[in-house]
Order: structure tokens, then C-alpha cells, then sequence
């Protein structure tokens, strides 16, 4: 999942993707930014079933490529 | 030796020498750099525009100026008579250009209408209005603004809804028409008088990246693109720009619902913008910043990683055409 996650990083933003490490602050580091953001929550929507409620729009959520696993893990987790 | 940080540390120490400052400069720059005797300025009515009239007014004359009026159906009826009154105020020539029928043949509106019906299908351009907003409780959490479309109904009744990339891609693409036609009939005006194209942005446009790039980012000079907006204000009252002005709340003039630019970009008081961009343009410290800003350091520090961001993901828009390319 993790790699899916960065594999879509990389392509969007054309960073290389060896440089987005798990941990990786997406946002702080100037990787992303709005429009990735959007691009990210379609991109969940689309490859792993996930809706995100305006309430989970939370750096906690989205920060990182571990946060944004660990979201949709939880995500998953609830829906089944 | 740095001043310490407080909440005066922006106002302007000699305001008669900054504007000089800048008319020696403006001056030397229109005349003197691109050889052209006088200036356009799109006129909407708001303090932007009105302090570079006002300054601009000083440095060529108003006999070398001309203003130009820009509505189109969803401008706001004040920005008229505001603009009226400004240049009567200052005795400029102002003449008015209605953008309505290039937009209608860009289908601006209908491209812009269409997206919008795609989230909220009850959506009617004919009785309805719309604009675009960041909601308040998701402006302090560390993330990149996402932008949700408020549909204001015949009856009153609001609904929002947040918007995905595609149609909020559109939903600007399409507004963007509008400071881009805006911007070709200023050229049209400052060619045909051999006069340059005055921009209207103030510090925080350019450097935030608020501003269309070839639209109302398409300019010759920006004489206030250095200033912040409590500087902008300042001058605004020493120059005499009429009251009326000084006391509207600045707004984007380009959705059909009125849209304030707090609420649609920098998701703060201006006031307190100035202060805290100053702070981190400066180096100054969350810890000596956060308690004249009345804000704990973690949310200063917040704030600061924010501006790095915006500053940092807006490059594209201040970049000029890539030409160095080998040959």
C-alpha cells in the first residue's frame, strides 16, 4: 500500500521517488499542495474504496505516506 | 541591530519618503526603462487599485494616466461608483469597458456553471449565485487549503460542498477568463496610447501567489508589490483616497456571490497577516513573534511552515517563460 501511495506521489508531483521516504512531511516539505491534496483524496477514493470526510482533512491523516496508510488502514478497518 | 517584533513594527516610519521612493522609481521605470510616457490602470474600486492611482498620480500627472473600468455581469454594482469616485477624486480620465461579451464568447460562465452543476445539481446560474470558499474549521490544521463551492439559492438557503480536483480545476480555469480579458483590454488601451500597463497587486498577491498569471499578474510594473496591506492602508489615507474605499471590505469581485479574499485565500485578518509574514520574512522566532500576535508559538510555527509552503508551491505563477533552452 505504501508504495501504491508513493508510486502516485512521484507520478503527480515528479519527484523521484526514492526521496519520499515513509516519514516524509508531503506537505511541509513543499511536495504538495492543494491540488495534491485533492488529487489524493480522489486517488483514495478510487484505488482503495476510501471517502474522506471533511472532518479526517488532518495533517495527522495526510502528512506522510505512513500517516496516509495508517488512515486507510483504519478506514478499511471500520468499513468491514 | 533587529527591532524587536510589536505590533507597530510594519507601519511605515516616513511615509512621505516611501512614496517618493516610489514615484522616483515608478517614474524612472515607465519612462526611462520601457520608454513609455504615461500609464493604464484597471480601476475596480478597491483600495489596491485606488492607492496605485493615488501614487501614480503623483509621478506622472493625472494628464498621463488613464483609468479603466472592467465589470462584467458578476461584478459587484459598487465597484462602479467607487471608481467614479476615485478618479474624480484625483481627476484621471476613466473610461468603461464591459468584458461581458468576451467572456460570453470564452463561455466563461457556462464552463465555470457547468462544474458547478456537476456537485450540486440543483444549481441555476439564472437565479442563483456561487462562490468559492476554504471553511473556517479546516483553515488551522497544517494542511494546504481545500476549496469547496457555496451555492447561495433564489430563497436564501445556502449549500456547500467540497470539490473534487477536476471540478475546482475548471471552476478556476474558467473564473481565470476573467482577469485574462481584463488584462488584454488594459494592453489594448496602454498600446494604443504608448503607455505601460500599471498592476495593481500588493505584496501579499505577488508573494502568496494571489493573482492570475497573465491575467492580473500580466503588468509592465507593480508600484505596490512591495507593500503590505497595513502599508497599502497607510498610504491610502495620506493620499486622500476617499473614505468610502478605505472602508470596504476587500473582496475578489469574481464569483457571482460575494466572496471576501479572507475568506477565499488568506484565511486571516489582514492585519494580522502583515504582521506574522513580516515576522517570518525576517527571521523572527515563533517564540518572540507568538505573544504580540496574542497566538501560541506551535500555532505561529504552524503559520510560518504555511507561508514557506504557499510561497514555495506558487512559484510557477511569478516564473517568467522558460527560454534558455540551447541552441
Amino acid at each position: 500500500m505504501k508504495e501504491k501511495i508513493r508510486n502516485f506521489i512521484a507520478e503527480t508531483t515528479f519527484v523521484d521517488s526514492s526521496t519520499i521516504k515513509d516519514e516524509t512531511l508531503i506537505f511541509d516539505e513543499g511536495i504538495f499542495d492543494s491540488m495534491g491534496l485533492l488529487g489524493l483524496i480522489n486517488f483514495l477514493e478510487s484505488e482503495f474504496g476510501v471517502v474522506t470526510d471533511d472532518t479526517e482533512l488532518q495533517e495527522e491523516n495526510f502528512g506522510s505516506v505512513e500517516r496516509i496508510a495508517a488512515f486507510i488502514d483504519r478506514k478499511v478497518a471500520v468499513a468491514s | 541591530m533587529k527591532e524587536i517584533f510589536s505590533r507597530d513594527i510594519i507601519k511605515l516610519k516616513d511615509i512621505e519618503g516611501t512614496i517618493n521612493g516610489i514615484c522616483i522609481k515608478l517614474k524612472s521605470d515607465v519612462n526611462q526603462v520601457l520608454r513609455r510616457k504615461g500609464g493604464v490602470i484597471g480601476v475596480s474600486g478597491g483600495i489596491d487599485s485606488s492607492v496605485t492611482l493615488a501614487i501614480a498620480v503623483r509621478a506622472f500627472g493625472a494628464e498621463n494616466l488613464l483609468g479603466i473600468m472592467l465589470p462584467e455581469k458578476d461584478s459587484s454594482p459598487d465597484s462602479k461608483d467607487f471608481a467614479e469616485l476615485l478618479t474624480k477624486k484625483f481627476g484621471v480620465k476613466v473610461i468603461e469597458e464591459n468584458i461581458g461579451g468576451a467572456l460570453e464568447g470564452f463561455q466563461c460562465y457556462q464552463r465555470r456553471d457547468e462544474a458547478v452543476s456537476r456537485v450540486i445539481p440543483e444549481f441555476n446560474p439564472a437565479t442563483d449565485k456561487m462562490k468559492i470558499v476554504i471553511p473556517e474549521e479546516l483553515i488551522r490544521k497544517n494542511l494546504p487549503p481545500v476549496f469547496y463551492v457555496t451555492v447561495i439559492f433564489q430563497d436564501g438557503s445556502e449549500k456547500s460542498v467540497r470539490l473534487p480536483m477536476n471540478e475546482y480545476l475548471q471552476i478556476v480555469a474558467s473564473s481565470n477568463f476573467k482577469q485574462r480579458c481584463r488584462m488584454s483590454m488594459l494592453y489594448y488601451h496602454a498600446e494604443a496610447l504608448h503607455y505601460a500597463v500599471l498592476g495593481t497587486p500588493n505584496k501579499h498577491e505577488v508573494e502568496q501567489g494571489f493573482f492570475v498569471k497573465y491575467g492580473d499578474g500580466g503588468a509592465d510594473v507593480m508600484p505596490i508589490g512591495n507593500l503590505y496591506k497595513t502599508q497599502v492602508y497607510e498610504i491610502a489615507r495620506h493620499l486622500g483616497v476617499p473614505d468610502e474605499i478605505i472602508e470596504r471590505t476587500p473582496t475578489t469581485d469574481t464569483y457571482s456571490a460575494e466572496q471576501t479574499q479572507e475568506e477565499f485565500f488568506y484565511q486571516m485578518p489582514f492585519e494580522d497577516m502583515d504582521l506574522l509574514w513580516y515576522g517570518w520574512e525576517n527571521g523572527y522566532t515563533p517564540e518572540e513573534v507568538a505573544p504580540v500576535m496574542n497566538l501560541s508559538t506551535e500555532a505561529v510555527l504552524k503559520i510560518f511552515k504555511n507561508f514557506g509552503r504557499k510561497k514555495k508551491t506558487t512559484d510557477y505563477l511569478r516564473r517568467a517563460p522558460i527560454h534558455d533552452y540551447p541552441c
